[in-house]
């Protein structure tokens, strides 16, 4: 196990401030993270070098995070990809669009770091 | 009402205050043996003498001439008839039995009625808001953001003590900006709805306007009266040169009493509604310009109240005509108008409201009115009679006009004007129908017409 490569996450996510979190977060979790702030840019990414884990926020310029999901899920590179969306709390149709668009998890803002870590820990382990 | 009722009114009231009758003529400034003649109901009484006589009955013009009661009357007509209350056996025959004994009952029923419509129609409204307005699901989501980076980076703080003091500033740094951010959301979002608090008694800067218009019967006696007597000085024929020049002289001399009508009235509260006030008063002052009511009025009644006739004799769009109708003075054998302007897309986008003539204020009326049908046939006078579910028949006229040339292979754009009367004041006019002209059933609006059979139905009546 300890010679198992660490394992990739690819966060898009335009919110500086949660990236410098997130990014922390995850690095402590033992994750190596790619960061993204912008729609086409995270998709481009996530196609040429599919990471272990993508977490997508729902609003992004460029591409908004269902689009990119969309995209992902069309693409032979994408289909088996686990992805996270970061929807915000109260909104029910982002939710239901997320699970639709094939998600694998949705987490809601204002989140707690433990489910952040918790969700990307598991879906990585199933990967 | 008739003539008969309003002389024994006048005597009750006059004896209620315990008046002598030649103390009610003095103070109206006529003969005792005219009073006298009046109280016994064998003469008429109108204009500024059935004024004078309210005013020295202490009591308001409506109240006198029975306009208030008759209005109380269409009020209770339409609660009976409302479709959800179909059930409960309303007895609407006995409106005016109810008015007559329990007048206060009456007039609770209908200002509960009322404002019920006005709280369903700003509950929509604000429904509609909450659920499809862009700002507020943005502005939802910018505060969550907010919220998710300030308790990331506390958690950061709380759950990680070996920090370096570099990593912890970096911490304290995002949650004293998100917190920053955070407020400025909330205060964006406090602002937001204090904007939707704050029209509680009209929602739009249109509604003002109809308010005030309303609350003076469609007529500005002051700007009637500086009106007069500049007409002369709209020295042009040509119809366009004349509209150009009654602008320009009403905004030069009529502009002071429509602003101090602006500045006593109690309707219109908004700047966006008092600039458009402002907008249409100083057109009613053209309008009084070109057509001053002291030879409107009594070339109107000569040609037997024919937009187009009266377009011609005085160098008017029917627009304008259509607008001074609603202006008439309220006499007895002068008929009353309603005015409605609908553009392409069937929104009415000016109204003069009618006494009993029940019209949307927050959707469109009913499509079976020919304001919607005219602009098959533009340019057209066309004529309907209708009746409501209350029973109330009126007279429709619409015609729809170009509002001017767009070029070639751009669509025209049409607005139609229609005037409103009772089909009884419809009888001094030349719009009076035969008895053999079809009557058309319609109603005030899909959400509140109880006709449920009808084929032409929207959408459903309001029901509990």
């Amino acid at each position: 196990m300890a010679d198992a490569p660490r394992k990739r996450v690819l966060l898009a996510e335009d919110e500086p401030n949660i990236v410098e979190s997130l990014t922390f977060l995850l690095g402590k979790a033992g994750f190596d993270v790619v960061t993204e702030v912008d729609g086409q840019a995270a998709l481009d990414a996530v196609l040429a070098a599919p990471p272990d884990v993508v977490i997508l926020d729902v609003m992004l310029p460029g591409l908004d995070g269902f689009e990119i999901l969309r995209r992902l899920r069309a693409d032979a590179r994408g289909q088996s990809l686990k992805v996270i969306m970061l929807t915000a709390k109260g909104q029910r149709e982002d939710r239901e669009t997320a699970l639709q668009n094939g998600a694998d998890l949705f987490i809601t803002k204002p989140f707690s770091n433990a489910d952040v870590i918790g969700a990307v820990t598991r879906l990585a382990e199933q990967g | 009402m008739s003539k008969a009722i309003l002389g024994t009114r006048i005597r009750e009231r006059r004896r209620a205050l315990g008046l002598t009758q030649a103390e009610l003529a003095r103070r109206v400034g006529i003969s005792a043996s005219y009073m006298n003649l009046i109280e016994r109901n064998r003469r008429g009484l109108a204009g500024a003498l059935l004024r004078s006589t309210a005013d020295a009955l202490a009591l308001r013009l409506d109240e006198l001439d029975g306009a208030a009661e008759r209005r109380l009357l269409e009020s209770l007509d339409e609660i009976a008839h409302t479709p959800e209350l179909g059930a409960l056996g309303v007895e609407a025959d006995s409106a005016g039995e109810l008015i007559g004994r329990y007048p206060g009952w009456a007039r609770a029923l209908s200002a509960l009625a009322h404002s019920e419509r006005e709280a369903t129609a700003a509950a929509r409204a604000l429904a509609d808001r909450l659920t499809h307005d862009p700002f507020l699901g943005e502005t939802v989501h910018r505060m969550l953001t907010r919220i998710a980076a300030v308790r990331s980076a506390a958690e950061i703080l709380a759950d990680f003590p070996e920090l370096d003091a570099g990593q912890r500033d970096r911490f304290h740094r995002i949650i004293h900006e998100e917190s920053r951010a955070l407020s400025e959301v909330g205060e964006a979002l406090a602002a937001y709805f204090d904007k939707v608090d704050a029209p509680d008694r009209t929602l739009t800067p249109l509604d003002e306007v109809e308010a005030l218009f309303d609350a003076r019967a469609n007529r500005f006696a002051e700007i009637e009266a500086a009106a007069s007597g500049l007409a002369d000085r709209i020295d042009t024929a040509a119809p366009g040169a004349r509209r150009g020049r009654a602008q320009e002289l009403a905004e030069r001399e009529l502009g002071l009493a429509v602003d101090a009508i602006l500045d006593r009235q109690g309707e219109v509260e908004t700047a966006p509604g008092r600039a458009r006030a402002r907008k249409a008063l100083m057109g009613y002052a053209a309008a009084a310009l070109l057509a001053p009511m002291e030879t409107f009025g009594p070339r109107a009644a000569a040609l037997g109240y024919d937009i187009e006739a009266l377009a011609e004799a005085f160098a008017l769009d029917v627009e304008t005509v259509c607008q001074r109708l609603t202006a008439l003075p309220e006499e007895q054998n002068v008929p009353r108008f309603g005015y409605f302007r609908a553009n392409a897309a069937g929104t009415i986008i000016e109204r003069r409201g009618l006494s009993g003539l029940v019209a949307p204020r927050y959707a469109s009326a009913c499509p079976l009115w020919v304001l919607y049908c005219a602009q098959q046939s533009p340019e057209a006078v066309i004529r309907q009679r209708v009746v409501f579910p209350s029973g109330a028949r009126f007279v429709f006229v619409a015609r729809a006009r170009n509002t001017g040339l767009t070029g070639f292979g751009r669509p025209r754009h049409y607005l139609t004007d229609m005037l409103a009367m009772s089909e009884p004041d419809a009888r001094l006019t030349v719009y009076a129908p035969d008895a053999g002209v079809p009557v058309e059933a319609v109603g005030p609006a899909c959400r509140i017409c109880p006709r449920r059979s009808c084929t032409h139905r929207v959408e459903d009546p309001l029901t509990g």
